[in-house]
Protein backbone atom coordinates (compact mmCIF):
# COMPACT_ATOMS: atom_id res chain seq x y z
CA UNK A 1 0.00 0.00 0.00
CA UNK A 2 2.64 2.27 0.85
CA UNK A 3 4.40 1.69 -2.54
CA UNK A 4 1.17 2.63 -4.17
CA UNK A 5 1.08 5.92 -2.63
CA UNK A 6 4.56 6.66 -2.71
CA UNK A 7 4.31 5.88 -6.54
CA UNK A 8 1.37 8.05 -6.92
CA UNK A 9 3.23 10.87 -5.26
CA UNK A 10 6.37 10.53 -6.70
CA UNK A 11 4.16 10.60 -10.10
CA UNK A 12 2.51 13.77 -9.42
CA UNK A 13 5.65 15.77 -7.95
CA UNK A 14 6.68 14.72 -11.78
CA UNK A 15 3.18 15.34 -13.76
CA UNK A 16 2.67 18.53 -11.53
CA UNK A 17 5.40 21.13 -13.19
CA UNK A 18 4.38 20.13 -16.53
CA UNK A 19 1.20 20.18 -16.59
CA UNK A 20 0.63 24.11 -18.38
CA UNK A 21 2.62 22.51 -21.02
CA UNK A 22 0.83 19.60 -21.45
CA UNK A 23 -2.37 21.37 -21.07
CA UNK A 24 -0.50 23.81 -23.97
CA UNK A 25 0.33 20.78 -26.36
CA UNK A 26 -3.41 19.06 -25.52
CA UNK A 27 -5.35 22.53 -26.33
CA UNK A 28 -3.65 23.51 -29.63
CA UNK A 29 -3.81 19.83 -30.83
CA UNK A 30 -7.35 19.60 -30.07
CA UNK A 31 -8.66 23.20 -30.68
CA UNK A 32 -11.09 22.90 -27.71
CA UNK A 33 -10.79 23.43 -23.69
CA UNK A 34 -12.95 20.21 -22.74
CA UNK A 35 -10.85 17.97 -25.06
CA UNK A 36 -7.36 19.36 -24.03
CA UNK A 37 -8.58 18.29 -20.23
CA UNK A 38 -9.78 14.62 -21.32
CA UNK A 39 -6.85 13.92 -23.27
CA UNK A 40 -4.28 15.48 -20.64
CA UNK A 41 -6.25 13.34 -17.52
CA UNK A 42 -6.15 10.30 -20.25
CA UNK A 43 -2.53 10.64 -20.87
CA UNK A 44 -2.20 11.01 -16.76
CA UNK A 45 -3.77 7.97 -16.23
CA UNK A 46 -2.12 6.15 -18.96
CA UNK A 47 1.62 7.27 -18.01
CA UNK A 48 0.28 6.84 -14.45
CA UNK A 49 -0.10 3.16 -14.76
CA UNK A 50 2.98 2.78 -16.80
CA UNK A 51 4.88 4.73 -14.37
CA UNK A 52 7.11 1.85 -14.12
CA UNK A 53 8.63 1.73 -17.57
CA UNK A 54 9.87 5.25 -16.84
CA UNK A 55 14.02 5.36 -16.55
CA UNK A 56 14.22 8.23 -13.75
CA UNK A 57 16.98 9.57 -15.19
CA UNK A 58 15.13 10.58 -18.39
CA UNK A 59 12.99 13.27 -18.98
CA UNK A 60 9.76 12.75 -17.68
CA UNK A 61 8.31 15.35 -19.81
CA UNK A 62 8.89 14.46 -23.23
CA UNK A 63 7.60 10.27 -21.90
CA UNK A 64 4.69 12.18 -20.89
CA UNK A 65 4.31 14.33 -24.02
CA UNK A 66 4.76 11.25 -26.14
CA UNK A 67 2.05 8.90 -24.06
CA UNK A 68 -0.32 12.55 -24.49
CA UNK A 69 0.74 12.55 -28.80
CA UNK A 70 0.11 8.93 -29.02
CA UNK A 71 -3.33 8.95 -27.28
CA UNK A 72 -4.03 11.92 -29.37
CA UNK A 73 -3.40 9.92 -32.51
CA UNK A 74 -5.26 7.48 -31.69
CA UNK A 75 -7.96 9.54 -31.35
CA UNK A 76 -7.71 10.79 -34.60
CA UNK A 77 -7.72 7.99 -36.24
CA UNK A 78 -11.22 7.73 -34.55
CA UNK A 79 -13.11 10.69 -35.42
CA UNK A 80 -10.91 11.31 -38.49
CA UNK A 81 -10.32 14.69 -37.46
CA UNK A 82 -8.13 15.97 -40.29
CA UNK A 83 -8.12 19.92 -40.63
CA UNK A 84 -8.86 21.80 -43.17
CA UNK A 85 -6.35 21.57 -46.30
CA UNK A 86 -4.55 24.81 -46.00
CA UNK A 87 -2.87 25.85 -49.55
CA UNK A 88 0.58 24.13 -49.43
CA UNK A 89 2.00 25.94 -52.15
CA UNK A 90 5.71 26.36 -51.81
CA UNK A 91 6.27 30.07 -50.38
CA UNK A 92 9.96 31.47 -49.85
CA UNK A 93 11.26 31.60 -46.22
CA UNK A 94 10.93 35.42 -46.53
CA UNK A 95 7.63 35.52 -47.23
CA UNK A 96 6.45 37.35 -44.32
CA UNK A 97 9.27 39.52 -44.59
CA UNK A 98 8.97 40.22 -48.58
CA UNK A 99 5.00 41.44 -47.98
CA UNK A 100 6.06 43.63 -45.28
CA UNK A 101 8.76 45.39 -47.20
CA UNK A 102 6.18 45.60 -49.58
CA UNK A 103 3.41 47.12 -47.58
CA UNK A 104 6.12 49.73 -46.33
CA UNK A 105 6.33 48.47 -43.15
CA UNK A 106 10.04 48.59 -42.69
CA UNK A 107 9.85 51.92 -43.68
CA UNK A 108 8.42 53.26 -40.62
CA UNK A 109 9.28 50.31 -37.87
CA UNK A 110 12.35 49.76 -36.45
CA UNK A 111 11.31 46.32 -35.52
CA UNK A 112 8.64 45.36 -37.94
CA UNK A 113 7.94 41.80 -37.11
CA UNK A 114 7.02 42.58 -33.37
CA UNK A 115 4.67 45.37 -34.35
CA UNK A 116 2.69 43.25 -36.84
CA UNK A 117 2.72 40.06 -34.37
CA UNK A 118 1.68 42.13 -31.62
CA UNK A 119 -1.29 43.55 -33.52
CA UNK A 120 -2.36 39.82 -34.38
CA UNK A 121 -4.87 38.51 -31.45
CA UNK A 122 -3.21 34.66 -29.74
CA UNK A 123 -6.70 33.24 -31.00
CA UNK A 124 -5.75 34.04 -34.38
CA UNK A 125 -2.63 32.37 -33.94
CA UNK A 126 -4.00 29.72 -32.21
CA UNK A 127 -6.79 29.01 -34.92
CA UNK A 128 -3.49 28.64 -37.54
CA UNK A 129 -2.67 25.98 -35.94
CA UNK A 130 -5.88 23.97 -36.61
CA UNK A 131 -5.59 25.25 -40.75
CA UNK A 132 -2.09 23.01 -40.42
CA UNK A 133 -1.95 19.62 -42.35
CA UNK A 134 -2.03 17.20 -38.41
CA UNK A 135 1.47 15.61 -39.07
CA UNK A 136 3.04 19.34 -38.99
CA UNK A 137 0.67 20.42 -36.85
CA UNK A 138 2.07 18.15 -34.03
CA UNK A 139 5.70 19.05 -34.53
CA UNK A 140 4.76 22.57 -34.60
CA UNK A 141 3.23 22.78 -31.41
CA UNK A 142 5.64 20.98 -29.45
CA UNK A 143 8.48 23.05 -30.69
CA UNK A 144 6.41 26.45 -30.02
CA UNK A 145 5.12 25.13 -26.65
CA UNK A 146 8.28 23.92 -25.19
CA UNK A 147 12.17 24.54 -26.14
CA UNK A 148 12.40 20.88 -27.20
CA UNK A 149 15.12 20.16 -29.96
CA UNK A 150 14.58 18.47 -33.19
CA UNK A 151 15.99 15.35 -31.73
CA UNK A 152 13.81 15.53 -28.61
CA UNK A 153 10.61 16.42 -30.53
CA UNK A 154 11.68 13.18 -33.16
CA UNK A 155 11.83 10.83 -29.71
CA UNK A 156 8.54 12.08 -28.89
CA UNK A 157 6.27 11.54 -31.80
CA UNK A 158 8.69 8.39 -33.16
CA UNK A 159 9.95 10.14 -36.89
CA UNK A 160 13.53 10.84 -37.87
CA UNK A 161 15.14 13.78 -36.94
CA UNK A 162 15.38 15.24 -40.26
CA UNK A 163 11.57 14.60 -40.63
CA UNK A 164 11.26 16.63 -37.63
CA UNK A 165 13.29 19.56 -39.72
CA UNK A 166 11.56 19.38 -42.75
CA UNK A 167 7.83 19.24 -41.51
CA UNK A 168 9.20 22.71 -38.99
CA UNK A 169 10.69 24.47 -42.01
CA UNK A 170 7.48 23.88 -44.04
CA UNK A 171 4.88 24.58 -41.31
CA UNK A 172 6.87 28.25 -40.69
CA UNK A 173 6.04 28.71 -44.34
CA UNK A 174 2.94 27.93 -44.22
CA UNK A 175 2.74 30.09 -40.82
CA UNK A 176 3.86 32.94 -42.88
CA UNK A 177 1.30 33.02 -45.94
CA UNK A 178 -1.57 32.60 -42.89
CA UNK A 179 0.17 35.12 -40.57
CA UNK A 180 -0.01 37.55 -43.77
CA UNK A 181 -3.54 36.58 -44.77
CA UNK A 182 -4.71 37.32 -41.12
CA UNK A 183 -3.21 40.82 -41.26
CA UNK A 184 -4.23 41.40 -44.25
CA UNK A 185 -8.46 40.73 -43.57
CA UNK A 186 -7.88 42.57 -40.32
CA UNK A 187 -6.69 45.73 -41.68
CA UNK A 188 -3.79 45.64 -39.39
CA UNK A 189 -1.01 46.52 -41.88
CA UNK A 190 -2.89 49.47 -43.29
CA UNK A 191 -4.42 51.07 -40.09
CA UNK A 192 -0.44 50.67 -38.82
CA UNK A 193 0.62 52.42 -41.73
CA UNK A 194 -1.72 55.34 -41.18
CA UNK A 195 -0.75 56.24 -37.49
CA UNK A 196 2.92 55.66 -38.59
CA UNK A 197 5.63 58.56 -39.41
CA UNK A 198 7.92 57.50 -41.74
CA UNK A 199 11.53 56.87 -40.09
CA UNK A 200 14.30 59.41 -41.28
CA UNK A 201 15.97 58.87 -43.95
CA UNK A 202 14.73 55.72 -44.88
CA UNK A 203 15.69 53.34 -47.29
CA UNK A 204 13.25 53.64 -50.39
CA UNK A 205 12.30 49.82 -49.91
CA UNK A 206 13.72 47.08 -48.28
CA UNK A 207 13.51 44.24 -49.99
CA UNK A 208 16.67 42.33 -50.63
CA UNK A 209 17.71 43.57 -54.05
CA UNK A 210 17.19 46.43 -53.38
CA UNK A 211 19.24 47.58 -50.63
CA UNK A 212 21.92 49.78 -51.81
CA UNK A 213 25.22 49.47 -49.51
CA UNK A 214 25.75 52.45 -46.92
CA UNK B 1 37.13 39.74 -39.31
CA UNK B 2 36.80 37.11 -42.60
CA UNK B 3 33.57 36.19 -43.51
CA UNK B 4 33.73 32.58 -44.89
CA UNK B 5 29.47 32.42 -45.77
CA UNK B 6 27.78 33.91 -48.33
CA UNK B 7 24.11 35.04 -47.80
CA UNK B 8 22.70 32.02 -50.27
CA UNK B 9 24.81 29.81 -47.25
CA UNK B 10 23.99 31.79 -44.60
CA UNK B 11 20.17 31.87 -45.40
CA UNK B 12 20.04 27.93 -45.89
CA UNK B 13 21.17 27.71 -42.62
CA UNK B 14 18.46 30.45 -41.47
CA UNK B 15 15.74 27.82 -39.62
CA UNK B 16 18.43 26.09 -38.09
CA UNK B 17 20.26 28.60 -36.49
CA UNK B 18 17.35 29.89 -35.10
CA UNK B 19 16.37 26.85 -33.55
CA UNK B 20 20.52 26.27 -32.36
CA UNK B 21 20.14 23.72 -34.15
CA UNK B 22 23.37 24.39 -35.77
CA UNK B 23 26.85 23.19 -34.89
CA UNK B 24 28.78 25.61 -32.65
CA UNK B 25 31.55 25.99 -35.95
CA UNK B 26 28.97 26.72 -38.23
CA UNK B 27 26.70 28.87 -35.71
CA UNK B 28 29.74 31.34 -35.12
CA UNK B 29 30.35 31.24 -39.41
CA UNK B 30 26.49 32.40 -39.09
CA UNK B 31 26.98 35.06 -36.65
CA UNK B 32 30.22 36.49 -38.20
CA UNK B 33 28.33 36.36 -41.79
CA UNK B 34 25.24 38.43 -39.66
CA UNK B 35 27.80 41.18 -38.00
CA UNK B 36 28.77 42.06 -42.07
CA UNK B 37 25.86 41.40 -43.74
CA UNK B 38 23.26 44.15 -42.45
CA UNK B 39 20.65 42.54 -45.32
CA UNK B 40 21.01 39.22 -43.68
CA UNK B 41 20.97 40.40 -40.44
CA UNK B 42 17.64 42.14 -40.90
CA UNK B 43 15.97 39.38 -42.21
CA UNK B 44 17.32 37.10 -39.48
CA UNK B 45 16.18 39.29 -36.66
CA UNK B 46 12.76 39.76 -38.18
CA UNK B 47 12.34 35.83 -38.50
CA UNK B 48 13.56 35.44 -35.00
CA UNK B 49 11.16 38.41 -33.75
CA UNK B 50 7.99 36.46 -35.76
CA UNK B 51 8.82 33.01 -33.89
CA UNK B 52 9.47 35.04 -30.76
CA UNK B 53 6.04 36.22 -30.98
CA UNK B 54 4.17 33.73 -32.42
CA UNK B 55 5.42 31.21 -29.39
CA UNK B 56 4.91 33.68 -26.97
CA UNK B 57 1.22 34.11 -27.85
CA UNK B 58 0.71 30.08 -28.10
CA UNK B 59 2.18 29.80 -24.93
CA UNK B 60 -0.53 32.00 -23.39
CA UNK B 61 -2.82 29.12 -22.85
CA UNK B 62 -3.92 29.04 -19.37
CA UNK B 63 -4.48 25.49 -17.23
CA UNK B 64 -7.72 25.59 -16.38
CA UNK B 65 -7.84 25.12 -12.33
CA UNK B 66 -9.90 22.19 -12.08
CA UNK B 67 -7.69 20.23 -14.11
CA UNK B 68 -4.87 19.85 -11.27
CA UNK B 69 -7.97 19.00 -8.84
CA UNK B 70 -9.35 16.32 -11.77
CA UNK B 71 -6.13 14.78 -12.25
CA UNK B 72 -5.10 14.55 -8.90
CA UNK B 73 -8.55 12.81 -7.94
CA UNK B 74 -8.77 10.68 -11.02
CA UNK B 75 -4.98 9.19 -10.55
CA UNK B 76 -6.74 8.36 -7.10
CA UNK B 77 -9.20 6.32 -8.37
CA UNK B 78 -6.72 4.76 -10.92
CA UNK B 79 -6.40 1.17 -10.18
CA UNK B 80 -3.73 -0.25 -12.60
CA UNK B 81 -1.80 -2.86 -10.25
CA UNK B 82 1.05 -2.21 -12.27
CA UNK B 83 1.87 1.20 -11.50
CA UNK B 84 4.30 0.30 -8.63
CA UNK B 85 7.73 -2.17 -8.69
CA UNK B 86 7.41 -4.80 -7.54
Amino acid sequence: MAGIKGAAKLFESNLEPILGVAYGVAFHLTHNAADAEDLVQEAAVKSFCGFHNFQADTNFKAWFLKILTNAFFKRCKKKRCEPEIVDLEENSALYLYNQTCKAGLHKVSDDPATDLLRRIDAEHITAMMKLLPSEYQIVTVLYFMDEFSYQEIAEIIDCPVGTVRSRLHRSRKILQKLLWRVAEEQGIVSKYLNAQIPKENDRPNDLRGNIQAA
Amino acid sequence: MIDQMTCEETFRRLDDFLDHELSASECLLVQEHLEICTICAAEFKFEAGIWSEVRAKLQRTTVPPSLREKVTRLLRDTNCSDSTEK
